[in-house]
């Protein structure tokens, strides 16, 4: 199972950026909220996850 | 599923803010009730705020500095013009934003159950960031 873990980067102007990964369902809506701390936002967006240890096999041409 | 969202940091939390300008170096006055602001000449607006740091506090600077409580609940900064190019403009509050911020995100964080994995200051083009990295508990 992906480990959780919530990154909040704040920049000069005190802004915030809250990347969140591992979540599923409400869980990351919930951890969103927990952070978001009352403000308002500029930008959300879901990122698409990507499972690279598994690719299926390719199976060889026979002749 | 994973997120990831940009937000604008609005100060409503006295308790952080105040935090964040004792860090600074400031004697803070709170005042529930709100206290006029010190001007540097009778004809200037008076104003009042309920979060006050002194000019005497305040190296350079003409007036107080206030932060005032608005009908919807957010702190807003009153800096005069003056002050504001003398140091306490757009940069001094990103300061106090970015200190406020960061109390605001730890005290929530231990609140509700989350660990502190790590704490890095990035220097970047755009200027300093703080990052916090912070893990669920199984």
């Amino acid at each position: 199972m992906q480990e959780k873990t919530i990154t909040i980067t704040i920049d000069e102007q005190g802004n915030a950026a809250i990347d969140l990964e591992g979540f599923e369902g409400r869980s990351c809506d919930k951890a969103f909220e927990d952070f978001r701390g009352g403000d308002r936002v500029r930008m959300e967006r879901k990122k698409p996850v990507f499972y690279t240890s598994r690719q299926p096999e390719q199976k060889k041409a026979q002749r | 599923m994973s997120k990831y969202c940009q937000t604008i940091t609005e100060l409503r939390e006295e308790k952080y803010l105040v935090e964040a300008l004792k860090e600074m170096g400031y004697e803070v006055e709170v005042l529930p009730e709100g206290a006029p602001l010190g001007r540097y000449y009778s004809e200037q607006e008076g104003k009042t705020a309920h979060i006050i740091i002194r000019r005497s506090e305040l190296k350079g600077a003409f007036g107080d500095i206030g932060f005032a409580r608005q009908p919807d609940g957010r702190l807003v900064a009153i800096v005069d013009e003056l002050d504001q190019q003398r140091g306490y403009g757009t940069k001094w509050l990103g300061r106090v934003q970015q200190l406020y911020k960061e109390k605001q995100t730890l005290a929530t964080a231990r609140a509700k159950g989350y660990i502190l994995k790590s704490r890095e200051v990035v220097e970047t083009r755009d200027g300093q960031q703080v990052r916090l990295q912070f893990m669920v508990r199984r």
